[in-house]
């Protein structure tokens, strides 16, 4: 007897290693999210079992003997009674409670120059290579119920001297009436072009190590209002094939620009803009976006009079496509300025365009990039700059990749401003 | 006797794991399913590769689109990733980009069997799944996609 229990136990065990073994080959994601999974699921499933037993219990000894029903028997009687039992399995399959993600890099970047330029992060004056953390971004996200949730992005970036601040990138409250009319209220990142909505703060999303110029954020020195607190409605425009959504926001914009150097921040002073978009996605051509938007919004250039306002329009069009491995991002930008003083209008053209393809876990880039700022104008610091960037992205995993990038800048009456920028950029 | 034992043994483990249903090996029509409650009856491959990707959040009506899907390594798992046109790492990356993005609040439930599937199906309104056509199952609602069921000439779903 003995020896038949102890034969039996190790069959038991050589074959649940080997469908093990079988599984995990068939399996090729990583296997510790399906752990992950699993664990979640058993956890889910105790608790089923828990609220079963005391159901049990609670319905008194005179059902103590009767016979157990297989599991799935009482379900679709709770679909058709609506009774407890369905609350039950929402309980299983629905998150609960603050769901948090972060994401974080870790940047090396040395320029062959010494003074601090747009765009390069923690850059200590004096020297031309240095790490810095960049910004740490957590995300928290919380279902109140099936239209209503809740996003909040919280940034710890650094400053000056490894100095680090909190900034609340993103706070929303929002409702999803129907797939025509989709509502957040807070603190948003504004809907100018496709790059802004697209990848947020997280370095980790992006291809490249940093955002193109021209979609740098305000308060990192960019040019662009990037971030609003107001109303935002986005949402499908009945359209058939052609898949036309719009975006409509209306809210008071950032109101400090940084100039390029840091060391200095212009108030803007602006009032409440608005901003309104299309774009479309082509049921014949998945992964193809093609829109375009505008924005206006009345600032303060403190330093053209003590208060020359100015009115001040962004136009964009973007054409991108993400299917299959490629991603091609195309965005031009018409940054308008007019002078409610007099009749000066400053037109600043700027673009990027990027792209790569995902060769298993490595995935090779190159972004040309161009900004043009007029002489006299309200962000003539920029100049003229255009130059390319290339590199390559290695995915270690699902949630670790290592990012290793050339910059060159042509300046107008600079010399020009040469690049390396190394990164390890995560999710967790 | 004990080494016939382990022959038996050896010759059983290889014969399970012979039968183990595994992605490579299974094929066939995977069928779009919904709650039996559902009105809707056709989707376009479109419509379908907008509701797997969280593009559609709600059904006519306003019932919100809740996604459920098979976790790694089901052949329905293969079938969404063709529909999609994204690799497993991909699918997830999207997914991490969707919920930053504020367009969903999770990424779809990956559940373990089509019994689980099915509670789900039973319990939400809005409910959607895969299913391979012979694991569909009652309180089950086929939806035609692209005009055709599972099993005809031009369905896609494969």
């Amino acid at each position: 007897m003995r020896y038949s229990r102890a034969t039996t136990i190790l069959l038991l065990v050589a074959s649940l290693s080997f469908a093990r073994r079988s599984y995990a080959q068939d399996a090729a994601p990583s296997d510790r999210e399906m752990i992950q999974q699993l664990v979640q699921q058993v956890k889910a499933l105790q608790e089923k079992v828990t609220v079963l037993e005391s159901q049990q219990r609670a319905s008194g000894p005179s059902n103590a003997d009767t016979t157990p029903q297989p599991a799935s028997t009482p379900i679709p009687q709770a679909a058709d009674n609506n009774a407890q039992p369905a609350s039950l399995l929402e309980e299983l399959h629905e998150l609960r409670g603050i769901q948090w993600r972060g994401f974080g890099e870790v940047d090396y970047k040395v320029l062959n120059q010494r003074t601090p330029e747009l765009g390069t992060y923690g850059f200590v004056p004096g020297s031309h290579g240095n790490f810095y953390t960049g910004d740490f971004d957590l995300l928290l996200t919380a279902r109140i119920n099936d239209k209503a949730s809740v996003l909040s992005e919280i940034a710890f970036g650094e400053g000056e001297a490894q100095t680090f601040s909190v900034d609340l990138e993103r706070v929303l409250f929002n409702y999803d009436y129907n797939d025509h009319l989709r509502m957040s209220f807070g603190r948003y990142h504004t809907g100018i072009g496709y790059y802004n909505l697209a990848f947020h703060s997280g370095t980790w999303l992006q291809t490249t190590a940093d955002r193109p110029l021209v979609m740098e954020f305000a308060h990192d020195g960019g040019v662009l209002p990037t971030q609003a607190v107001g109303l935002s409605f986005t949402g499908a425009i009945p359209s058939g094939r052609l898949g036309l959504n719009y975006v409509a926001e209306y809210g008071s914009s950032d109101t400090e620009l940084h100039n390029l150097a840091g060391d200095a921040t212009d108030d803007e002073e602006n009032g409440n803009h608005i901003n309104v978009g299309l774009f479309a996605r082509p049921e014949s051509i998945p992964g193809l976006q093609i829109g375009g938007s505008i924005y206006h919004d009345r600032i303060s250039d403190r330093s053209h009079g003590s208060y020359a306002r100015l009115g001040q329009t962004i136009v964009n069009g973007h054409i991108v496509y993400i299917r299959g491995g490629i991603e091609f991002l195309n965005e031009g930008f018409l940054i308008r300025h007019a002078y409610q003083q007099s009749s000066t209008v400053y037109n600043m053209p700027a673009f990027y365009s990027q792209i790569s393809k995902q060769f298993h876990r490595v995935r090779p880039f190159f972004r040309y990039q161009y900004i043009n700022a007029n002489e006299g104008g309200f962000l003539e610091e920029f100049v003229l700059r255009h130059g390319p960037s290339f590199g390559v992205r290695y995915d270690f995993n699902d949630s670790v990749a290592f990012k290793t990038q050339l910059d060159h800048t042509l300046r107008k009456g600079q010399p020009d401003l040469n690049g390396l920028h190394l990164q390890l950029a995560f999710t967790f | 006797m004990q080494t016939t034992l382990i022959v038996v043994w050896v010759a059983i483990s290889l014969a399970g794991v012979a039968r183990l249903p595994t992605a490579a090996a299974q094929s066939g029509a995977v069928a779009v399913v919904v709650n039996e409650k559902n009105p809707v009856t056709n989707l376009s491959t479109s419509e379908l590769r907008k509701l797997f990707a969280g593009e559609k959040h709600s059904w006519t009506g306003g019932v919100p689109v809740k996604l459920f899907v098979r976790a790694p390594g089901a052949y329905e798992r293969v079938v969404l990733l063709k529909l999609l046109g994204m690799s497993e790492s991909a699918y997830k990356q999207y997914w991490t980009a969707q919920v930053f993005r504020g367009e969903a609040q999770t990424e779809p439930l990956a559940l373990f069997s089509n019994g689980m599937q099915k509670e789900a199906l039973t319990v939400y309104p809005g409910a959607v799944a895969l299913v391979i056509v012979q694991d569909v199952k009652p309180h089950m609602k086929v939806v035609r996609v692209d005009g055709h069921l599972p099993g005809e000439t031009g369905y896609p779903l494969h």
